[in-house]
């Protein structure tokens, strides 16, 4: 390859990416010298088979968008949800708690309470722990 | 897309607007998904990196420079996000090329049996070229070859000075050529004619 002409260049020239006046000195190099010029035909040549790989418009699938929207508007309906479900807990403890029923009975009731959200939290965790170590949670079905 | 309205649109988006999304998802999936198709190398993890990489450009969103068309940078999104995928167990560059829902271009009606074959030979020569070379130089072919971007797209996509983008280039497409000639393709034959 001539000294004044880089791989650089070949690949600009290659692209349409030079100005006119470096894309002139290109072709005058390539005028010059046959390696260079087999060089970049056969760099052409690799580019036109790319034409072949090009996409058809609108032959090859359905939209992603309704999958996306999906994605975007869940996290607002799982916000509603989780806080409708909060103030009426928080209202529930509340009354319960204002309530004129006996402290025994109050304690009874809040330990039942605690207790099954314990074992729902400790069932949730072991799950969790068992999806961390588990080898085959990347396989898709 | 006409960039006004491009901007109108990112606009309302960040004011909280998905259903204004929608015409950007779909002006840019096309392309997202060739340039997703041709890192990973199937279309059905291309589809899952497609819709990962709208998710996140829309959370995204509020770091978005209005000054900036949206193209670039939600396809800098995509390849990093392919790229992970690439890194991580869940996909690797799968070959598809014999898949129908990759049929790229549809044969000329003037193209006989025969002509068709080696269309298609070629087609698939390609594609296992492709996945020879790596995922460095198969992504800026990609972006080069079948987005068919310009220097300055790359480099930002890349996010690389825009003079190395030639020098990517030369070095992937001769990492290409020699997959080709290790399969067996031929480039004694070509014309020279500049």
């Amino acid at each position: 390859m001539p000294e004044r002409i880089t791989h650089d260049d070949l690949m600009r020239f290659l692209d349409g990416e030079l100005s006119p006046e470096e894309h002139a000195r290109v072709q005058a190099a390539l005028a010059d010298s046959t390696e260079l010029g087999r060089e970049l035909a056969i760099f052409r040549a690799m580019k036109g088979r790319f034409q072949d790989l090009t996409f058809h418009p609108g032959s090859y699938h359905q939209s992603v968008w309704d999958e996306v929207n999906e994605h975007l508007t869940r996290p607002v309906g799982w916000i509603l949800v989780v806080a409708g479900v909060v103030v009426w807990v928080a209202y529930g403890v509340y009354v319960f708690v204002a309530s004129p029923t006996e402290l025994w009975e109050k304690l009874a009731a809040g330990a039942v309470a605690i207790g099954m959200l314990v074992l729902l939290a400790s069932v949730l965790w072991e799950r969790y722990r068992e999806w961390l170590t588990d080898p085959y949670r990347d396989i898709q079905r | 897309m006409q960039p006004d309205l491009e901007r109108e649109l990112i606009r309302k988006c960040k004011a909280g607007d998905a259903r204004f999304y929608e015409p950007l998802v779909r002006a840019y999936e096309p392309s997202g998904l060739r340039l997703a198709t041709g890192m990973l190398g199937n279309l059905d993890d291309a589809r899952d990196a497609l819709q990962d990489a709208f998710v996140k450009a829309y959370e995204a969103l509020n770091r978005f420079d209005l000054r900036r068309p949206f193209g670039p940078w939600f396809f800098q999104i995509l390849r990093n996000h392919c790229r992970d995928m690439l890194r991580s167990r869940q996909a690797r560059f799968k070959l598809e090329a014999l898949d129908e829902r990759l049929e790229m271009r549809p044969a000329d009606a003037e193209d006989g049996p025969e002509r068709r074959r080696q269309r298609a030979a070629a087609r698939d020569l390609l594609w296992r070229a492709l996945e020879r070379v790596g995922d460095e130089h198969r992504e800026i072919l990609v972006l080069k070859e079948l987005q068919g971007l310009r220097y300055t797209e790359i480099a930002q996509i890349l996010d690389i000075p825009e003079g190395t983008v030639a020098s990517r280039l030369f070095h992937a497409r001769r990492a290409l050529r020699a997959a080709l000639e290790g399969m067996g393709a031929e480039f004694a034959e070509v014309d020279t004619g500049a």
